[in-house]
């Protein structure tokens, strides 16, 4: 009996050795999330801030985030570029990362924040099994960039309501609470997701920006993709910049932002702040529910054999042949568009012209890669 | 309320090492084993 009792004794106290083990090896896979990706900003820079310098109640929260400011010496427009708002969103943030490591800028101001949600990208969705990370060649070596989650990491705030009502008013489903693109335009006081979001409303009325840009993915089955989402004070703006996208044989479509939708970008930016709102979305088949295996190859080449059947019998919205939608495609796409956008504001209102050096250009990126424009991992 | 919660996730990993000690069958010690990864995950907040 007693012999019993220690062999019983015995198997525990290997299993809890056991766990032991597999809650390291887990865990340091978990925290190498939390590893901050390196930028290398171009010499244009003129300040790199953080959004709590906006709203300092964000000061050492997992929501501060990297403001990059690129001031010309001409007066003129004022743009705010967001990426990284869904970190799982790769384009819209690989998008304005290029763009921060090329301008320069003559005339106006331009403020980029790469990783707008910065604790999204601090984990992954459960469930999805998509790869943490994905890496772009550059010319000088592999530099690699966190694939995170579509909403805040709920060990930075915790517990979701079952129903979240956010502060513009909309009912929406609990998890919705840590997602920003649905907090705007935030709370002072209210959660971490609605904190960052009022930071960057602070952001846009303090720096009087002229036109606010957030990048984004979507699925291809999803019928607002390869598109400019507007807010009705830039509806004009979005229309000279689809024509000239037209022009360039870059097929866009024009959604105007729903005035009952309400939480996201392109409808609280707009009527908070006198700020033109503009949301840009590409297709991406590995944010899809279609998609086949998650891997870091469907992100970066974006091929996946069920998108194709899907797209032969119709249910995309999008072209997808077997060549599949790269992320340079989609990357070159907002480059694109935010050209285009910065063009018509110009044509629009010459006062708030902004001058751009060394952009990245969309049709080389296209054909040559995104590595080609991305400085080399010191 | 965070110090709440790691009382409780606390509370239950020593309730499952008592169980995982006292069990006797060594399939329900494995399970138990496995429950207890994900609650020592939550204890150090790791996600």
């Amino acid at each position: 009996m007693k012999e019993k009792i220690k062999k019983h004794h015995l198997i525990a106290l290997c299993l809890l050795c056991l766990t032991g083990t597999l809650c390291w090896l887990t865990g340091v896979q978990f925290l190498s999330m939390r590893k901050t990706d390196t930028f290398y900003p171009s010499p244009g820079l003129s300040a790199q801030t953080k959004l709590s310098d906006y709203f300092p109640q964000l000061a050492d929260s997992p929501g501060d985030t990297a403001v990059y400011c690129f001031r010309g010496e001409e007066e003129g427009g004022n743009l705010l570029i967001l990426g990284g708002t869904h970190p799982n969103e790769p384009a819209g943030f690989i998008t304005a990362v290029l763009l921060l490591e090329n301008i320069t800028v003559s005339r106006g101001k331009i403020f980029i924040i790469p990783q707008a949600n910065l604790s999204g990208f601090t984990h992954d969705d459960p469930f999805e099994g998509n790869p943490q990370k994905f890496s772009l060649e550059t010319p000088g070596g592999r530099r690699w960039f966190r694939f995170g989650s579509r909403l805040t990491n709920p060990t930075h705030q915790w517990p979701d309501p079952t129903l979240f009502t956010n502060a513009a008013g909309q009912a929406l489903s609990g998890a919705e609470v840590r997602n920003l693109n649905r907090s705007y335009p935030g709370k002072e006081k209210g959660h971490l997701t609605e904190q960052i979001a009022f930071g960057i409303m602070e952001l846009i009325k303090k720096e009087e920006i002229d036109l606010s840009l957030d990048l984004h993915e979507a699925a291809p089955e999803y019928p607002v993709v390869n598109a400019i989402v507007f807010h009705e004070n830039s509806a004009e703006l979005a229309a000279i910049a689809s024509m000239e996208l037209q022009m360039e044989d870059i097929d866009i479509r024009m959604e105007a932002s729903p005035p009952s939708l309400r939480g996201l970008s392109h409808r609280e930016w707009g009527d908070h702040t006198p700020s033109m709102a503009i949301l840009l979305e590409t297709a991406n088949a590995s944010h899809g529910r279609l998609k086949g295996k998650p891997s870091e190859a469907l992100i970066v080449e974006g091929k996946d054999p069920n998108y194709v059947k899907a797209s032969k019998l119709g249910m995309l919205f999008v072209p997808y042949s077997k060549d599949g939608i790269p992320i340079k495609e989609r990357v070159a796409r907002h480059l694109a568009a935010v050209n285009a956008l910065v063009s018509g504001l110009r044509e629009l209102n010459p006062d708030q012209a902004i001058d751009i050096g060394n952009f990245p250009p969309a049709q080389t990126v296209n054909e040559q890669g995104i590595g080609l424009y991305l400085h080399p991992p010191k | 309320m965070k110090i709440i919660y790691h009382l409780i996730v606390l509370l239950l990993i020593m309730n499952l090492i008592w169980y995982l000690f006292r069990e006797k069958q060594f399939w329900t010690q494995v399970s138990i084993a496995i429950v207890l990864i994900m609650f020592f995950l939550r204890l150090f907040l790791i996600k």
